[in-house]
């Protein structure tokens, strides 16, 4: 071997060694220079150029940015009761992923267990099945359905959004039951809860699925309530673990505020079922709206809609005919079924619509309020003035009648107002001109929106001014002059009634009353805004007394309730549609110094046939006979609730309630005495000397002038009596049968109890039922005469 | 060894006074630099894998980092061993090393081989008590150590005489002047090293040794034509292994678009073009990747240079790129003053091992290539592939003492 290299060296391969070397060189230039080449390219590219988004996306794997709820603020109405709460709920999460291999997991151990490798018994298996129908029954779910989400390559299906504290308790009893471990989880997260279920539904409205405002104030003042939602951002690593890093990043949620809404809730609840019994009453086919306002600051008080739906579950309708209806589009299409939906989605937007602000309607008579404060303020009409009516008046060729076909006569202004006459206000309307008239409409308020902060306010629909001051303005000053033939929504005619009646500020309505912070701290409070003073004060208290006229004794009689000095006006609205009658009732009291404005309207009461003027329960399709014997009704809750004290006059005094005295222990004539002096009639039962029982007992409220029983050492009968059916009597017939019973009547409606139209409507304990002797009943009567229907036409 | 060192200087033969010679420093430095960074690296890159990993590592964050570091000291103690040692007696201790890579290749598959159960491919051979490694490293050595020494004997072999009477006598001379004859030998031990270690398969290592091979074949002299039939026979292979196996239309479509199976086939590619993408052009910081908090598999053995491209950005990308092209070009430095042409083919043989690696590595990592199993030497986490790619640098360097110095004047 060493000969061979040292003869290599002597004899020199020079041609080998040269090819040994550039080809050598070659391989230095291709293997250390140019294949690091493509290598740095490709690295400028990724780390240079595409940085930023190689960046993103890794940064996106590797934190979780967990958004942290914010809690929605709650509210309240005026008096603290809260109307809408947040609370926790769970979202129930199903991995289908994970349950396989908890499957899987539970299998080898059962072999372990089986084979004895290990001690401890498997629990139930948790197959498909079994997860399926335990999880169904929880959470009243179709099992089948279960089953085939299970069926699905992923790790989140949600069974379940937002379920009740007690029903995630059980969710998790079962995951543990099972071993399922991380295949089922849930979630916490927030669920709106409404504690008086459909009470002020559209005002207040619900959130969607996300917790954002869907509908009412839950929608406009979304950003109030909904507060800022917080962001965890934290990283973790490729398991999903987080990890403690510099990336940590707390930003904290912010509370949502609270409202306190100018809505009280005992109002409102008298307001629905007021709604809700005329509805009933008076086979009203469209349903109503009935609003309370402070007139003198334009707080809304209460605000009722029908129909209406339970806030908790808003997409259920709840109008049994609705229902009915959809059930049969369902019977026949199916549920999928384009026809189906599309009803239901209708009915639904028709519950949840607020029809006192998002719908217009002609405001018929109750206008005359208005047109009667702009006649005395411009002059054109004192209360001297003379009206005659004849039944009906021809304007611009057409004519016109009065709901009188007989005519009024010759009638004061007070009385043609009480009377509802269309040819006075026709006539009212002339002497103004259209010029003043529309002014006063603008000034009223009627060409713009109310500013009230509620959602989808409507604009009214009325002529422009250049038609109605023109030369075929005629027929529209005409109608105007009666409210008809323009469109207004109610919070525009109430807003402007509120005006006629306190002194003549036109006020911005509104609801939200104040906003405060989690610590009850007030952030921001509304105050009053006059808008503008549209009439003097000294107008406005002539229009109170006109007004008041009406219930007393004029076509709102029915709204007399004794105690209360109650105004308003009568409306029945006829619109394009044949037998489709809006009957309205716009009241305030105490007339002298109004506290309360209500607007009760009932939209399409059924008429028995077609064509007639009675509804089925015998009622005259009227404001007259239906607005204004629920809104008295409703006024009277109203003003006992809210404390006004009552006024009653010489003749009211008599029929006042008064509270027995007890006269049990006195002899017979002091006994006499002290029950005559609180106005009260005797009768003795028994010959002893001093009194040893009494009927009503002590402390009982009973109508003033009704009779005390004495009972002098006889034993007072114990026995029960049934009360009589007093439906359709009159007054002095239903006070002698309740007489001979032993029992007291307390009459309410109209105040003139002896007229031959008055007839008993209602009784406060039914017909049929056992009472104690002495108990009192309150029956109330109502005018039921067509005279009395103050209708526009 | 240990009796050379102690004769005394004037005793040496020629070739041992110059197996004593100066070893070349700048190879030296550039290899013990990237040992270090390295090292650094696969700390970095593997605290975190070690530290969520409760069955190896047992939760010890320098798990991987103590291994690798001893296996490192090892390595350069015996890298500086062998570096001493006279490389002219690996001519005659080719054929045993060849051979002995053979016998490794085979062994991978008695039950002292390993890996087909976990990775699906039997690439590791198991050694008690020292660990394990590739026989591929070994048959990389040894296919390079025998053609050079083979190749460096050429031009002094006899050429043959065949008998021109007979129709084989003449095809064979033929065949001897264009040069296949001598071609034989290689191309039989190129396929059955190939075939075997397809058969493992380790798709990576054999393109790594065709390439070695080719590469001392290259500068030995062979007739380019060769190169050129060659290339283009592996082109053909490679064609119809891409386009007409299913299994690799599979990886080539995953490779194209890795997001088209974004959890699976494409997730490690993905990770690490996350890594190296967000590393921008400073980086994030040595310490602070993210990537490598289980987002990235194994980011301490292939994929480590993604995360070093995460922490220490374009800028210290680019200069360890660069300092293994130094190293390189050292490398072909050395061969090309080497003392004979049988040093000068190895080193060629070694530094073209060490720059394929590199670059098929690099181009794994950033999706420049189909994925394939490769690592990246000095830098990626297995202490015996770390312990032979130093020895082989001190084959290179034993080479470099053997320069013989400038002439004076």
């Amino acid at each position: 071997m060493m000969n061979g290299e040292k003869k290599q060296k002597q004899q020199p391969d020079r041609r080998g060694n040269r090819t040994i070397l550039g080809r050598t060189v070659f391989l230095m230039a291709i293997f250390g220079v140019v294949i690091f080449i493509p290598l740095l390219v490709r690295l400028y590219d990724l780390q240079i150029t595409n940085h930023e988004y190689y960046q993103e996306l890794a940064i996106s794997q590797q934190t979780r940015d967990v958004a942290v709820t914010a809690n929605r603020g709650t509210i309240y109405d005026s008096k603290g009761t809260p109307l809408a709460l947040s609370s926790t709920a769970y979202d129930i999460i199903v991995s289908p992923r994970d349950l396989n291999t908890v499957q899987e997991n539970y299998q080898k151990k059962a072999e372990a267990y089986q084979k004895g490798d290990s001690k401890t018994a498997p629990g139930p298996e948790p197959t498909d099945e079994a997860v399926a129908s335990g999880l169904a029954e929880i959470l009243g779910l179709d099992k089948d359905t279960i089953l085939l989400r299970l069926q699905k390559d992923t790790s989140y299906v949600r069974l379940a959004a937002k379920v009740e504290q007690d029903v995630n308790e059980q969710v998790m009893a079962f995951k543990l039951e099972y071993g399922l471990s991380n295949a089922l989880y849930s979630t916490p997260t927030s669920k709106r809860y409404y504690p008086h279920s459909s009470l002020a539904a559209q005002v207040i409205g619900f959130v969607n699925a996300e917790n954002e405002g869907a509908y009412g104030m839950e929608a406009y003042y979304d950003s109030v309530l909904s507060g800022e939602t917080g962001r965890v951002v934290t990283a973790k690593n490729g398991n999903g673990t987080e990890m403690l890093s510099r990336y940590e990043n707390y930003y904290d949620a912010t509370d949502g505020n609270n409202l306190n809404l100018t809505i009280d809730a005992t109002i409102q609840y008298y307001c629905e079922r007021a709604l809700e019994k005329g509805i009933e009453m008076y086979d009203v086919q469209n349903g109503g709206f009935a609003i309370a306002m402070d007139p003198n600051t334009g707080a809304i008080l209460a605000w009722a809609n029908s129909p209406t739906y339970d806030l908790n579950n808003p997409s259920q309708v709840t109008d049994p005919d609705t229902l009915a209806e959809l059930d049969t589009l369902k019977a026949t299409y199916g549920e999928d079924s384009d026809e189906y939906k599309e009803a239901l989605g209708s009915a639904q937007l028709l519950q949840w619509r607020n029809k006192a602000i998002n719908d217009t309607y002609e405001p018929g008579s109750t206008f005359k309020s208005v047109v009667l404060a702009a006649a005395l303020e411009e002059g054109v009409v004192s209360e001297s003035d003379t009206f005659s009516c004849t039944g009906s008046v021809v304007i611009a060729g057409e004519t016109i009648r009065c709901s009188d076909r007989k005519g009024h006569g010759t009638q004061t202004l007070a009385k043609a107002v009480a009377n509802s006459c269309n040819p006075a206000f026709i006539a009212i309307g002339q002497r103004l001109g259209a010029e003043k008239f529309y002014d006063y409409l603008e000034d009223f308020g009627f060409l713009e929106l109310t500013g009230i902060d509620m959602q989808g306010e409507a604009g009214s629909t009325v002529w422009s001014r250049d038609f109605f001051t023109g030369p075929y303005g005629e027929a529209s000053l005409a109608t105007a002059s009666f409210g008809q033939r323009f469109n207004v929504t109610p919070i525009q005619l109430i807003t402007a009634a509120s005006a006629v009646i306190n002194g003549g500020h036109l006020m911005q309505p509104y609801v939200l009353e104040s906003i405060t912070d989690a610590d009850g701290n007030v952030l921001q409070s509304t105050e009053p805004t006059e808008r503008r003073q549209v009439i003097s004060e000294a107008t406005s208290e002539k229009c109170r007394t006109i007004l008041e006229g009406v219930v007393n004794g004029g076509t709102g009689k029915n709204a007399y309730q004794a105690g209360y000095r109650i105004g308003g006006k009568t409306g029945s609205s006829e619109t394009l549609e044949d037998d489709h009658t809006i009957v309205s009732f716009l009241g305030f009291a105490p007339a002298d110094d109004p506290q309360v404005v209500v607007l009760i309207a009932f939209d399409n009461p059924k008429p028995v046939s077609p064509g007639s003027n009675y509804t089925a329960g015998g009622y005259y399709i009227s404001g007259g006979v239906m607005g204004a014997t629920r809104a008295g009704e409703l006024l009277a809750n109203i003003l006992d609730y809210m404390g006004v004290e009552k006024q009653y006059t010489a003749e009211e005094l008599s029929g006042a309630d008064v509270l027995a005295p007890s006269v049990v222990g006195l002899s017979a004539a002091d006994a006499k005495a002290k029950a005559e002096a609180a106005g009260l009639t005797v009768r003795t039962v028994g010959s002893g000397e001093t009194v040893t029982d009494q009927i009503p007992i002590q402390g009982a409220s009973i109508p003033g002038g009704s009779e005390m029983v004495l009972y002098l050492g006889e034993t007072k009968p114990t026995d029960q009596v049934e009360v009589p059916n007093l439906s359709g009597k009159s007054p002095e017939t239903v006070r002698q049968t309740l007489s001979s019973l032993g029992l007291y009547m307390k009459a309410t409606g109209v105040s003139d109890y002896y007229t031959s139209s008055t007839i008993a409507a209602g009784q406060s304990i039914a017909a049929g039922t056992m009472v104690d002797r002495g108990t009192v009943v309150e029956v109330q009567f109502m005018d039921n005469t067509a005279t009395t229907a103050g209708a526009g036409f | 060894m240990t009796v050379t060192a102690r004769k005394m200087k004037r005793d040496l033969t020629v070739e041992e006074q110059l197996a004593r010679g100066p070893m070349d420093l700048p190879f030296l430095m550039l290899t013990l630099m990237l040992t270090g960074i390295g090292l650094v690296m696969v700390f970095s890159a593997s605290y975190a894998t070690a530290y969520y990993d409760g069955v190896v590592a047992k939760h010890d964050p320098t798990y991987y980092f103590v291994r690798q570091a001893l296996f490192g000291v090892l390595g350069i103690v015996l890298m500086y061993a062998v570096s001493r040692l006279n490389y002219q007696h690996y001519r005659w201790m080719a054929v045993f090393a060849l051979m002995a890579a053979f016998l490794c290749l085979i062994l991978v598959f008695t039950p002292l081989g390993f890996g087909k159960a976990t990775t699906g491919a039997q690439r590791w051979i198991r050694v008690p008590g020292l660990g394990s490694f590739q026989p591929s490293e070994v048959a990389k050595l040894g296919v390079i150590l025998y053609f050079a020494s083979r190749l460096s004997k050429r031009s002094t072999e006899k050429k043959k005489k065949y008998d021109l009477r007979k129709p084989s006598g003449r095809l064979l001379d033929l065949l001897d002047r264009i040069g296949l004859i001598e071609l034989v030998p290689y191309m039989l031990i190129l396929g059955a090293v190939a075939g075997l270690m397809l058969m493992e398969p380790h798709m990576s290592g054999t393109i790594l040794i065709l390439v070695g091979g080719a590469a001392v074949l290259f500068a030995g002299g062979i007739k380019l034509g060769w190169f050129a039939a060659g290339g283009a026979a592996v082109a053909a292979g490679l064609w119809f292994i891409m386009t007409k196996t299913s299994y690799m239309a599979a990886r080539l479509a995953i490779w194209q678009d890795p997001w088209s199976d974004p959890l699976n086939g494409g997730y490690q590619t993905i990770q690490s073009l996350y890594a190296i993408g967000s590393g921008g052009l400073l980086g994030v910081g040595l310490g602070n990747s993210r990537q490598k908090f289980n987002y990235l598999p194994e980011p301490e053995n292939d994929y480590v240079f993604s995360i070093t491209c995460e922490e220490l950005g374009y800028i210290g990308a680019a200069i360890i790129i660069i300092l293994f092209a130094l190293l390189v070009i050292r490398g072909y430095w050395i061969a090309l003053h080497a003392r004979d042409r049988f040093g000068a083919l190895l080193v060629v043989g070694i530094t073209t091992l060490v720059a394929v690696q590199v670059f098929l590595n690099i181009a794994v990592v950033t999706n420049l290539i189909p994925p394939t199993g490769i690592s990246l030497p000095f830098f990626s986490y297995g202490g015996t592939a770390l312990v032979i790619q130093l020895v082989e640098m001190g084959i290179v360097l034993s080479v470099s003492r053997q320069i013989p110095a400038p002439r004076q004047g």
